[in-house]
């Protein structure tokens, strides 16, 4: 106990050393660096539920992100609304969407190796892809809005804060998720079915109808997200891919079933690459810095592997 | 000569010592039964054995080697073989060619060597039409081909973790006989996991039982039968019907 | 019986594919050169299919060979031909070091890790701008062969017949074993002699290559090469779709595949130019859903081709 007491402080001395760091010399990078980790973080988060808790892996994940966001930007422009108002909405339509692709094609290929998984689902990603490609084309929509340029002052540094809202969110799914998971009846019956898939079934547990209410709710905050984003970002057919790279990071980073890890490993994330894009030198390796985390990931898990 | 040795092998997984400092020895053209109830840690057991999982301590040694830490199939080209419980055949492959596969990567046969090694082994083992699809087997063809499996590892320990379940006694009198042969004739060590005590009475020299991850007995079979503490082990009964009879 | 039916078939397959410019003009020409591409990169990706890995970065590896291919000739002055066998020792190095990196976790982290290959190979290059002329690509001095038509569809069919060969290598040596009992049940392959890593390694290696080399004919034939052509999506949907419609983890398969898509695509290409890529996104969903093993499956109607449902 007394090492692992040791390196857990040694490791938040180093963080605080850094934050620190980064305050005093170029506190931008420090908040944009939160700001993209409540993003990365909260999209992340839904596809641990999935992947990390009953290990179906989905890589149109992103793609499901960019649906929500593409039918809440026709929302608000049909009905006139703002995008928070459509967060409901859009989550409730996303999550039934969610639900009936799982039923009609995911739930299929359960069965069968991981790999009609990974194949199926990479169909499902460019077929999403390409149909609003075909739809809306290539071009990029926007919907201007007032509050997303708030800005705060400190000192004489001035920055965007309507960012932030996505810490919250995140920090908000995390918890909420871990409620769901050890104290809803559905959520325990999910965690049975991701450790014990066999034995869950075998105690009574509807492994199928788990799957598909795990897979509803994920959609359903992922559909959230979608909505969300469109108050700050552009959106075009290609826009949800990164986020599945990045998610997939994420949880590989925090460790299959560590949700609420997630937040600390986003924060890693997000500064990274606010950092790399502060510098005009080193401005476009910023997209790199996920590649390089899972490799690294990767490298420390299969030595790991080997000693034990 | 001592072909292979465990010191003190333990394994944890998380909170559950699955095996518990489990010390022993086996010989050349020794067969060694492995018996103890169900949970007992006897597969876990030969998974460190054979590589497929590491020890948390310990010392493992094959003809005064340390293979502790070798990897699994390192330690199938030194020699080491071992039949699975629950068979998945390779699907994808024929019977005979599944056969191969050990021939090939453990003892570095050409491809035309191994298919006649294999078809040797077929021919001990009494396996007919060697092309055939795994799907088209029989159960007690798919149990015949994981030994063979395993003996194309050409290999100095063995161990055949319940080969004779569901077998009937025409087909087990057959296995033994392989067994018998393989210890003598090739000085095998080998290690019988079984339930089937008929079985462990006919076949092996030594005894060693399992519970809850320890040896608790060690000995012939006929004293480890009376061992008060190994009747309990299997639930306050006779460990077969046919003890109480001698 | 069978088998020199087949191989019959395939020499006169053969004798047609290489007599085809003799009879076709420049159109066909390039339909065929751009099927055969696709061909060979579809059996490329089968091949460590075979091994149980699904790659994604088909696109990834065909581009890093393109630019090597071409930065080469540009920069050091070699030539055309040599380029292209450096574009495929270059892609087969990177493979290496990557593998060695990755391949001990396999099956999701692999596919991922290489979903995101292209994308970090673009990237890379792209951001090399003095090297590589950035995002508005770099252009060679000339094209090799001259441009000849003939010519271009003899390389490009020379690429086909290396993917062929290094496919039939896969298939009738110890690797076929190997892969085969890797993907069946590592366990028990590991306890029959076979280190995983080190098969997965060279397999890994030997495809990447083969689509670096793709991308090095592809390149040299077109003469200039830009991050958004040489590693489009297309050069990686468009094997994945033929491979699976032809019927995986064969040679024939992706032939087949190829030689239907391939010309199901050049038509889509001219009838929806924005997003008919989405045909080969729902052919991939309807192939793992309901034929994993391809249209070869319906066409043998064994019952125990139909009871094995999964890929």
């Amino acid at each position: 106990m007394k090492a692992k007491q040791r390196s857990n402080s040694i490791r938040a001395a180093i963080i605080a050393a850094v934050a620190i760091a980064l305050i005093l010399w170029k506190p931008t990078v420090l908040i944009y660096g939160l700001q993209s980790a409540g993003l990365y973080a909260a999209i992340a988060i839904p596809m641990g539920l999935v992947l990390g808790i009953v290990h179906i892996v989905n890589l149109a994940h992103g793609e499901f992100m960019m649906l929500a966001a593409y039918a809440a930007y026709n929302a608000c422009k049909a009905f006139g609304m703002d995008p928070l108002m459509a967060i409901i909405p859009t989550a409730a339509v996303t999550s039934l969407f969610g639900w009936v692709i799982f039923q009609l094609t995911i739930r299929k290929a359960l069965k069968a190796p991981e790999l009609n998984q990974l194949i199926l689902t990479f169909g499902l990603a460019i077929a999403f892809t390409q149909i609003i490609n075909l739809i809306f084309t290539s071009q990029t929509y926007k919907i201007p809005l007032d509050y997303v340029s708030a800005s705060m002052t400190i000192g004489n540094l001035t920055f965007g804060i309507w960012s932030f809202v996505f810490v919250p969110v995140a920090i908000a799914f995390a918890y909420g998720l871990q409620y769901f998971l050890t104290k809803t009846n559905t959520g325990k019956a999910a965690l049975a079915v991701g450790q014990n898939t066999k034995g869950a079934a075998i105690v009574g547990i509807d492994v199928y109808r788990t799957y598909g209410l795990v897979f509803a709710i994920a959609t359903a905050l992922v559909g959230a997200m979608g909505a969300l984003f469109l108050t700050k970002s552009a959106i075009f057919p290609a826009v949800g891919s990164p986020f599945t790279m990045k998610s997939f990071c994420l949880i590989a980073m925090a460790g299959i079933g560590n949700i609420p890890g997630i937040l600390g490993a986003s924060v890693l994330l997000g500064v990274a690459e606010s950092f790399l894009r502060a510098f005009r030198g080193t401005r476009d390796w910023a997209e790199i810095v996920f590649f390089v985390l899972i490799i690294v990931v990767i490298m420390s898990r299969s030595l790991k592997g080997r000693k034990s | 000569m001592i072909r292979l040795t465990t010191k003190n092998i333990t394994k944890r997984f998380l909170g559950l010592v699955a095996v518990n400092n489990v010390s022993f020895s086996m010989e050349e053209g020794e067969i060694l039964g492995i018996i103890g109830p169900n949970g007992a840690g006897k597969t876990t057991f030969i998974n460190l054995i054979s590589g497929i999982i590491m020890p948390s301590e310990g010392v493992i040694e094959f003809k005064g080697k340390d293979i502790t830490y070798m990897p699994a199939h390192e330690r199938a080209r030194l020699g080491i073989a071992r039949t699975y419980q629950l068979i998945h055949p390779l699907e994808n492959l024929t019977m005979i060619e599944n056969i191969m596969v050990g021939s090939i990567f453990a003892k570095g046969h050409s491809l035309k060597e191994a298919r006649i090694i294999a078809l040797g082994l077929c021919d001990e083992l009494s396996l007919r039409d060697v092309d055939r699809d795994t799907s088209r087997l029989t159960i007690l063809e798919i149990k015949k081909m994981e030994i063979a499996r395993a003996l194309a590892n050409e290999p100095e320990v063995l161990f055949l973790d319940e080969v004779m379940a569901g077998l009937n006694t025409e087909e087990t009198k057959d296995i033994i006989a392989v067994v018998h042969k393989l210890a003598r004739e090739r000085n095998v060590a080998i290690g019988v996991i079984e339930h089937v005590m008929g079985v462990i009475r006919e076949l092996t020299h030594r005894v060693m039982v399992m519970e809850a991850g320890e040896i608790i007995a060690e000995g012939k079979y006929e004293d480890i039968s009376k061992n008060p503490r190994v009747i309990e082990a299997y639930l306050g009964g006779a460990t077969d019907a046919e003890t109480t009879k001698s | 019986m069978k088998r020199n039916a087949s191989k019959m078939v395939a020499l006169v397959f053969g004798i047609m594919a290489i007599m085809l410019p003799f009879f076709a003009g420049d159109y066909p020409l390039q339909v065929g050169r751009n099927i055969m591409m696709y061909m060979a990169l579809a059996i490329s990706w089968d091949m460590l299919l075979r091994s149980g890995q699904v790659s994604f970065g088909i696109a990834g590896f065909f581009g890093l060979g393109a630019y090597a291919s071409i930065l080469s000739v540009v920069h050091a002055g070699i030539p055309s031909w040599l380029s292209i066998l450096f574009a495929a020792v270059f892609s087969g190095l990177i493979a290496f070091a990557i593998g060695l990196l990755i391949l001990r976790l396999r099956a999701m982290y692999f596919s991922i890790v290489t979903l995101a290959l292209g994308e970090i190979f673009r990237i890379i290059l792209q951001n090399m701008h003095d090297f590589t002329g950035g995002p508005e690509g770099i252009v060679m001095q000339g094209v090799i062969f001259g441009g000849n038509a003939n010519r271009l569809y003899w390389l490009t069919l020379t690429g086909l017949c290396i993917s062929l060969a290094g496919s039939y290598w896969f298939e009738n040596s110890k690797i076929h074993f190997a892969i085969t009992a890797i993907r069946n049940n590592e366990i028990s392959a590991q306890s029959s002699g076979v280190d995983i890593f080190k098969w997965l390694l060279l397999a890994f290696v030997v495809t990447s290559a083969i689509q670096g080399l793709l991308g090095g004919i592809f390149v040299q034939s077109y003469g200039f090469a830009t991050p958004d052509t040489v590693f489009s999506a297309d050069f990686m949907l468009l094997p994945i779709a033929m491979a699976l419609l032809g019927g995986i983890y064969s040679t024939t398969g992706p032939v087949l595949g190829a030689l239907l898509l391939g010309i199901v695509s050049e038509w889509l290409k001219l009838k929806i130019p924005y997003g008919h890529l989405v045909v080969y996104g729902i052919m991939i969903i309807i192939v793992i859903l309901f034929m994993p093993r391809g249209l070869k499956q319906l066409v043998r109607q064994s019952p125990k081709n139909a009871e094995r449902g999964k890929a």
